[in-house]
């Protein structure tokens, strides 16, 4: 393998200074991803992502610009990451450097334009706070508020339980600042004449689309340094205050707040449901957040969390409690709503107009839910998205799987009792797999601002430390999830979606694989097009094979 | 528990989710970017190797043999300072991950395997020849506090109460006065109490937080049966540490008695009436929570049990497992003597209770790694400056000796508040 000569080390030291880069193995090994988890849609698999040759902590955009300068110089491959709340942060290749931006993490807000200037390490919760003070609050990512909202933004899809209110992480997108793969510095948007950071197209290049692609970028088009985001009011107190035990933590906000877990007697009716959200406008926050956890356990799994003496081991006591059991049937179709009133007639307002949607679609406030401590956990849960790690919290970790995009609300109805009792079917006929019920599908009713689109997502919970469950869940993917789904012309399985960006040994693909790959794709013309947009900003090929590109002179 | 093997712990290095909840406070309690991280090593250190993530990431490469300690290992493993904040952090939302008890496994490894700081084996040297921590300190002077006390040794004369000062307070000569007001307290609260006279040694609980698992017990073993021998019930200590030794360690090796905080006591003498704060101090103060009152100040429960899988995959324990995450922690008992205090007005920092950031002097950071102990410190102070308190209060001689080697802001101990309205004296 090719090492990194003493030569470029001190290149690059001579960059970030002594202290901001290392190459000891001890370090080295603490960049690498564990793949069994996080592993963000490309499945669960039972390796560790290439040993970078250093790490590097820039903490100014001209350090960046001078890392890749000299990557390019020396053929040295890269990859940057605020977070790394997942694979794609990590590099994929023997001979790459990993930059680690935690040094840059600066928030400067403008209140009048309602907008904030971040750098990539600055997280979900520390720029809300920041915002609250300005009576503002950004979209805070859906990975929750541990993640780097920059690089939620700019690498990755960046949906949200308050995307329907404030916009997707990309729709809040305005002027950035690149150092593109070759080392050029652009400014997108207006920012990009002098003319401030309000806006992300115009009077400026307008290269937003190009730098973060459909998905984002994933790390692949240099390092996004820089970033305006669209901010929106927030109509609570400066402070988000909270009291309880953990992880009972409550919300201190006034009574222009609620949250409520509503529930549907049919799918139908939470579609429709959904589409008068979207129309009415009057949520700020919409989510089905709980049924990560599972249908048998969602009621005990939320009594578990609102109460500070019970732990997992509760679980089967819960299961068989008759309150539990009702609320479970309760929240079988359900979202989770926060609405927020500009003044005491607006929340009047909002308050009648969920109860008249209810009405109209045969709903229902969940019982349980509606306790005012439980409430206040809500309100504070679904606010900050502060307990994401939720995620894990069965098994160590979990995949997404099945998953149904497009902004159909209906096709819930149609097609996921049916691909949940499958899921069920594989909990019972095997063990790899966490127990709870099959219907673990999450989902906003609207990942875009203001509705009109819905994705679903499938956790599937299995034990990172158990290798037979790893594979099994792998297997699973691949004969059960992903068949199903091709079989309704849905595409692919969601935890396999990512499969043509990285290997399951945590290598990144050559261009001759992905060749192979892409040039057998009914429309290869994205994949040359990309091929030709990395060409003209990325000719020594420094990035990793999330982008995904098709050599147009490919004879294959 | 006091002493483990690293590799017992390989299920929870593999499900360790990299999720970096260890490095921020509680997210719902985030009130801004400038105070938004907990964790000293990884805030000062800036690799994620300096996390909880990281020490799990590098342990299961330890235990499966595919790298060895080298000086950056060393280092990380004990710049640890053993707050816990990443453990309240994780465990908001994880059942089954205890970052603390595997980073003290860590160091234990570490130290068995003979990776150590150079002072920290002078540290050592001084626990085991001169009962104290405190290196360059002497056994014979450490009960020169009590001289002129009349204070009676309670293996002489049965007591009740047992005062424990602890090394910082015995030796520190600044903190030796304080002893002498807390005695005057007691004595006046009619308690029948007293102290250990010449049996009077170090309490070893930095030892373990140091790794030093068979020091520490050892030490606490014999202090153990020299407190049974005099029949004590209560044991009162104005250190941090030696609460957290006693309630928690010294617990699981046996000890029976009550604990008690000086600041606890405190808090029960004034809502008894037996202490009445009358003088007005017209000042503005913010409190420290020290890690081992605070968060980690939670009662011992004995447990031994094991793993075992629900639900398939879901992994808990069997019978249930203590769930240590700072939630029962000596939070009130402090802010309530403050309060008493007429004219005291209590500013609250923005990291507090079970999410407080640490002094940086656990874990002997404060004599291995003094820069970084200092840094830590002063991250702190200029929290508490935010504030526009004029004094920062904590309840620990080695939060307070850090925060003062800061020097930008005025540092007391809680108890000296408290005599200050007692005596009406200017602080």
């Amino acid at each position: 393998m090719k090492e990194l000569s003493a030569a470029i080390y001190a290149e690059l030291e001579a960059i970030v200074g002594k202290e901001n880069i290392s190459n000891d193995p001890c370090v080295l090994q603490t960049y690498r991803c564990q793949a069994a988890h996080s592993s963000a849609h490309y499945g669960p698999y039972d390796h560790l992502t290439p040993t970078p040759r250093a790490v590097l902590l820039p903490g100014s955009t001209k350090e960046v610009q001078d890392i890749i300068l000299a990557c390019n110089r020396h053929g040295l491959k890269y990859k940057a990451s605020g977070t790394f709340w997942a694979a794609h942060g990590y590099i994929g290749s023997d001979y790459a450097i990993q930059l680690d931006m935690r040094r840059m993490d600066k928030i400067e807000i403008d209140p009048l334009n309602m907008i904030a200037i971040i750098e990539p390490y600055v997280c979900g919760a520390a720029l809300q706070a920041e915002t609250m003070k300005h009576s503002l609050t950004c979209n805070i990512p859906g990975c929750g508020a541990s993640c780097t909202v920059l690089g939620n933004a700019a690498g990755w899809a960046g949906s949200g339980p308050m995307s329907i209110y404030t916009g997707n992480a990309y729709e809040c997108i305005l002027s950035m600042e690149w150092v593109l793969p070759n080392g050029e510095i652009i400014v997108t948007g207006s920012a990009g004449s002098g003319c401030g950071w309000f806006s992300g197209d115009g009077p400026g290049p307008s290269s937003r689309a190009i730098l973060r692609s459909a998905m984002g970028t994933a790390g692949e088009m240099g390092v996004c340094t820089h970033m305006a985001v669209k901010l929106s009011p927030w109509h609570g107190p400066a402070v988000l205050d909270s009291y309880g035990d953990a992880p009972f933590y409550r919300a201190k906000l006034p009574e222009n707040f609620r949250a409520y877990a509503i529930g549907f007697p049919t799918w139908k009716d939470w579609a429709d449901a959904n589409v008068l959200l979207w129309h009415t406008g009057i949520n700020i926050i919409g989510h089905r957040q709980f049924s990560m956890f599972g249908r048998d356990i969602k009621g005990p799994m939320l009594n578990i969390l609102t109460d500070p003496d019970k732990q997992l081991c509760d679980l089967p006591e819960l299961m068989q409690d008759e309150e539990m059991i009702n609320t479970n049937e309760s929240l079988h179709r359900e979202v989770y709503v926060v609405l927020a009133g500009t003044s005491e007639k607006d929340m009047l307002w909002k308050e009648k107009t969920l109860e008249k949607i209810l009405e109209q679609t045969h709903g229902w406030k969940d019982k349980f839910m509606l306790d005012p401590e439980r409430e206040k956990w809500l309100l504070l849960y679904l606010i900050r998205m502060g307990h994401k790690n939720l995620n894990f919290v069965l098994c160590g970790a979990y995949e997404g799987h099945f998953g149904f995009g497009g902004g159909n609300p209906y096709l819930a109805g149609e097609y996921l009792e049916e691909a949940m009792a499958l899921k069920k079917e594989w909990e019972q006929k095997d063990d790899f797999l966490a127990a709870v019920g099959g219907d673990a599908a999450l989902t906003n009713p609207s990942s875009w601002g203001g509705g009109g689109m819905q994705g679903w997502e499938t956790f599937a919970c299995y034990d990172p430390h158990d290798k037979v469950s790893i594979k099994k869940t792998c297997d699973y993917f691949t004969n059960v999830s992903d068949r199903w789904m091709k079989s309704k012309g849905f595409g692919g399985c969601f935890g396999k979606s990512n499969e043509s960006c990285r290997k399951s040994d945590g290598y990144e693909y050559t261009q001759e694989e992905h060749n192979q790959m892409f040039s057998k794709m009914p429309d290869t013309t994205p994949y040359i097009y990309q091929w030709k947009v990395r060409e003209a900003v990325n000719p020594n090929h420094l990035g990793s094979s999330y982008y995904a590109t098709l050599d147009p002179n490919y004879k294959g | 528990m006091i002493k483990s093997k690293l590799s017992e712990f390989k299920s929870m290095q593999e499900r360790c989710s990299n999720c970096s909840y260890c490095k921020w406070l509680p997210l719902d309690k985030v009130k801004s970017n400038r105070f938004a991280k907990n964790c000293p090593s990884s805030t000062y250190f800036n690799f994620n190797t300096y996390s909880a993530r990281g020490r799990f990431q590098l342990a299961l490469a330890l235990v499966d043999g595919e790298l060895e300690y080298n000086d950056t290992m060393t280092q990380v493993v004990h710049s640890c300072t053993g707050c816990g904040a990443c453990d309240v952090s994780c465990k908001i939302c994880r059942y089954n991950l205890e970052p603390l008890e595997h980073q003290i496994a860590f160091k234990q490894d570490a130290v068995s395997s003979g990776h150590v700081l150079p002072e920290q084996l002078k540290i050592i040297n001084s626990l085991k020849n001169q009962k104290t921590m405190l290196s360059g300190e002497v056994k014979s002077s450490r009960t020169k506090w009590a001289e002129d006390l009349k204070i009676k040794n309670v293996l002489e004369n049965k007591a009740d109460i047992l005062f424990f000062p602890g090394c910082k307070y015995s030796y520190n000569t600044q903190l030796r006065g304080l002893l002498k007001c807390m005695v005057k307290i007691m004595q006046d609260a009619g308690e029948n109490f007293g102290y250990l006279g010449e049996a009077d040694c170090c309490c070893a609980s930095r030892a373990w937080q140091m790794g030093f698992a068979d020091e520490f017990t050892d030490r606490a073993n014999s202090n153990i049966s020299v407190i049974e021998s005099a029949g004590i019930k209560t044991i009162v200590t104005p250190c941090a540490d030696c609460y957290h030794g006693f309630k928690r360690l010294y617990a699981e090796l046996g000890l029976k008695v009550e604990v008690l905080h000086f600041v606890e006591y405190l808090d029960r003498i004034i809502s008894e009436g037996k202490l009445k704060l009358n003088n007005t101090l017209d000042i503005t103060v913010t409190y420290h929570d020290p890690c081992h009152l605070g968060r980690q100040g939670e009662a011992y429960e004995a447990w031994n049990g094991h793993e075992k899988k629900i639900l398939n995959q879901v992994h808990t324990w069997e019978p249930r497992r203590p769930r240590y995450n700072g939630a029962k922690g000596i939070y009130d008992a402090p802010r309530r003597v403050i309060q008493a205090i007429p004219g005291v007005k209590l500013v609250e920092m923005e990291r507090i209770r079970e999410y407080s950031w640490c002094c940086g002097a656990g874990s002997g950071c404060s004599e291995t790694l003094p820069v970084y102990s200092l840094a830590t410190a002063s991250e702190r102070v200029a929290e508490a400056r935010s504030t526009n308190a004029e004094i920062l209060v904590t309840a620990c001689p080695w939060c307070k000796s850090n925060f003062e080697a800061d020097g930008t802001m005025k540092v007391i101990d809680i108890t000296e508040l408290v005599i200050a309205s007692l005596e009406g004296g200017v602080l």
